[in-house]
């Protein structure tokens, strides 16, 4: 099968109100959705969120190694569809490539823009076969979500946390920075109380000494894991950090490829993996560290993408069901932090933060093209410069 | 416990029309300064929110406690015109739809999307854990729609007379809404009281459903959901 037309859709949904002072330094989610159509008028979706801290991706470099380098690779290549292989090879199949020249961008890996096209493809095939995702990662259990608390000031923090408590999530992991740690996690615990489990991410704003005296600060405050105190770099410094508190360290940042998953497996840096579809390469990328993580004994966490609609989080949602054992699960916030999401039904998980694993064809979403075309900023259509 | 909890309702529900009365939404629309479309996504927006009272008031009156019971029955059949004023509310909408030149097709796509909120209401997988909850949060909301109306709803009739040249018999929800709400709304804040009696519920959680519910402008999420892109231009 071959895909005969590709739209970029580079978005801006603005943020519900309420999230909109609290989520630093953005007010609206800015993904950038794939749309994929096959010769035999099958259309499919997938999402990019480019995080320049992160992959060094920017929205526009992201669209433009799409046009330059992941266009034409999918439209010169015939696609089988599923028939029941392996679900790593086959999506290793999908030939598409994340590595491009990068040695002059700063790009660790093309692999946001990978994903939107991974997933585009994967909708796009399953659905033309008329099989759900689930069928290729048979869903092992529910998923429960987690709440993530950004607010900058610890009383916003607080707010955050009862309402959380209030709709029974479980699990919450709340972003630190150096300032008010203590008066933060001291404050969140005593508003949700001895039960709820809590993390901490510090998006590598710490240095070694200060991520260690943190954690020793914050233990009293029950933390099942720190996400990323310290900056990308060498794990071996990763790995002081964990030798020296009893709180599990989980690389987020520093997790990006392949090459970071066994450099840290070897350093023996951290107990615990972020894997975010978006951040390592989509779908079969993300599989592949998994594999990679359980066979070492090391924990795994599916993140998400702040301000990610229903077609990122639906994939997350198959991932995170299919995974043999998961500590934590973020995402599926749609509506709850998007003005309007883009799937017809509601992605987002209830109460506790339970969500059912998602049964339709493809991804398993109804995507509105009315909402691509209100909300996109910049489209891009990549069917009239064939080759 | 009512000397605490009524001022902290109130209050909530006194910066949440404060901030409607100032946003610029409002300002451009009591001012003159909106379009034509603007006005008319108002009306649209105004009668889509209203249009399910009905409906919204029997759920309520499924939820309450004997003592508010009979307070929300009444508002009920007076909405539904089954009183003895006999004004059908979403009636009086359909003459505003109407009077704002609304054709056939636009009034079927305003019951289409009012009866889409209800619908929605439905499937939306539900936060809260309890029944009690959701109805807490819809009483809270609903009556700080009464509180609003029973202070603004004169100056919004005039507006759209003033600025969209509506006639004065096409503006009686408006109107109605003003005198009748006043009564209202101090009955809703009863029924809240009575509410958290009879459900026991503590006021912590009271504070956190306050919070969820009007963690956003709820005026400004209904009656302008679709003008802040149109309106910006213009500012
Ligand atoms: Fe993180
Ligand atoms: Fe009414």
């Amino acid at each position: 099968m071959k895909i005969v037309d590709a739209t970029l859709f580079a978005l801006q949904i603005p943020f519900v109100e309420a999230f909109a002072h609290s989520v630093r330094s953005r007010s609206s989610s800015d993904s950038i959705v794939v749309r994929l159509q096959a010769d035999d008028g099958t259309v499919g979706y997938g999402e990019a969120v480019a995080r320049p801290y992160v992959t060094g991706e920017t929205v526009a470099s992201c669209l433009e190694f799409m046009e330059r380098a992941l266009w034409p690779a999918v439209q010169a290549t015939d696609y089988a569809p599923w028939a029941g292989q392996d679900a790593i090879a086959w999506l290793g199949s999908l030939a598409l490539p994340s590595d491009g020249d990068n040695s002059t961008t700063g790009v660790v890996a093309w692999n946001a823009a990978r994903c939107g096209f991974e997933l585009a493809l994967v909708d796009c095939l399953l659905k033309s076969a008329g099989v759900s995702l689930g069928e290729l990662l048979p869903p092992r259990h529910p998923v429960t979500y987690s709440g993530v608390i950004t607010a900058s000031s610890v009383e916003g923090a607080v707010k955050h946390a009862k309402r959380f408590k209030q709709f029974g999530l479980p699990h919450m992991k709340v972003k630190i920075t150096g300032e008010a740690d203590r008066e933060r996690l001291a404050a969140i615990r005593a508003a949700v109380g001895p039960e709820m489990s809590l993390r901490v991410d510090g998006n590598g704003a710490y240095s070694v000494e200060d991520a260690i005296a943190t954690c020793e600060a914050l233990a009293e405050f029950h933390i099942d894991s720190a996400e990323q105190m310290i900056p990308r770099g060498d794990p071996q410094e990763l790995a002081t950090v964990q030798g020296a508190t009893a709180i599990p360290q989980m690389a987020d940042e520093s997790l990006i490829t392949r090459a970071d998953a066994e450099a840290l497996i070897e350093a023996k840096a951290c107990r615990g993996f972020n894997l975010r579809l978006s951040k390592c390469g989509g779908l079969g990328p993300t599989l592949a560290i998994a594999e990679l993580a359980q066979a070492a004994g090391i924990q795994m966490q599916v993140g998400c993408q702040v301000g990610e609609t229903a077609i990122l989080s639906a994939a997350g949602r198959h991932l995170a069901a299919y995974l043999p054992e998961i500590s934590f699960c973020e995402g599926s916030y749609g509506s709850l932090l998007l003005r309007e999401d883009l799937s017809r039904r509601p992605i987002h998980f209830g109460h506790q933060g339970l969500a059912k694993p998602l049964k339709g064809p493809g991804l398993g979403v109804e995507i509105q093209d009315d909402l691509l075309e209100k909300y996109a900023q910049q489209v891009i259509s990549l069917s009239a410069k064939a080759v | 416990m009512a000397q605490a909890i009524r001022p902290l309702i109130e209050t909530q529900y006194a910066n949440q029309v404060q901030a409607f009365e100032r946003s610029p939404w409002f300002q451009r629309l009591e001012q003159g300064q909106a379009s034509p479309q603007e006005y008319d996504a108002f009306v649209f927006n105004l009668c889509q929110t209203h249009l399910k009272s009905p409906q919204i008031l029997a759920f309520l009156y499924a939820v309450a406690p004997p003592e508010a019971a009979p307070q929300i029955k009444h508002n009920l059949l007076e909405e539904l015109g089954l009183d003895e004023a006999a004004i059908c509310h979403p009636d009086l909408l359909y003459l505003l739809a109407t009077a704002a030149g609304f054709d056939r097709d636009r009034q079927t796509n305003l019951a289409e999307a009012a009866q889409a909120q209800i619908r929605q209401l439905c499937t939306d997988p539900l936060l809260f854990g309890t029944m009690q909850e959701l109805g807490l949060s819809v009483l809270l909301e609903v009556t700080c729609f009464e509180w609003m109306l029973s202070r603004l709803a004169s100056r919004i009739g005039k507006a759209l007379a003033a600025h969209r040249g509506l006639p004065p018999e096409s503006l009686t929800w408006f109107h109605h809404h003003s005198e009748v709400d006043i009564r209202h709304a101090e009955e809703g804040l009863d029924s809240v009281e009575q509410y958290l009696a009879y459900y026991e519920i503590e006021a912590e959680d009271l504070e956190t459903i306050l919070d969820i519910t009007f963690r956003e402008n709820i005026f400004i999420k209904r009656y302008f959901a679709d003008l802040p892109a149109l309106a910006e231009t213009a500012l």
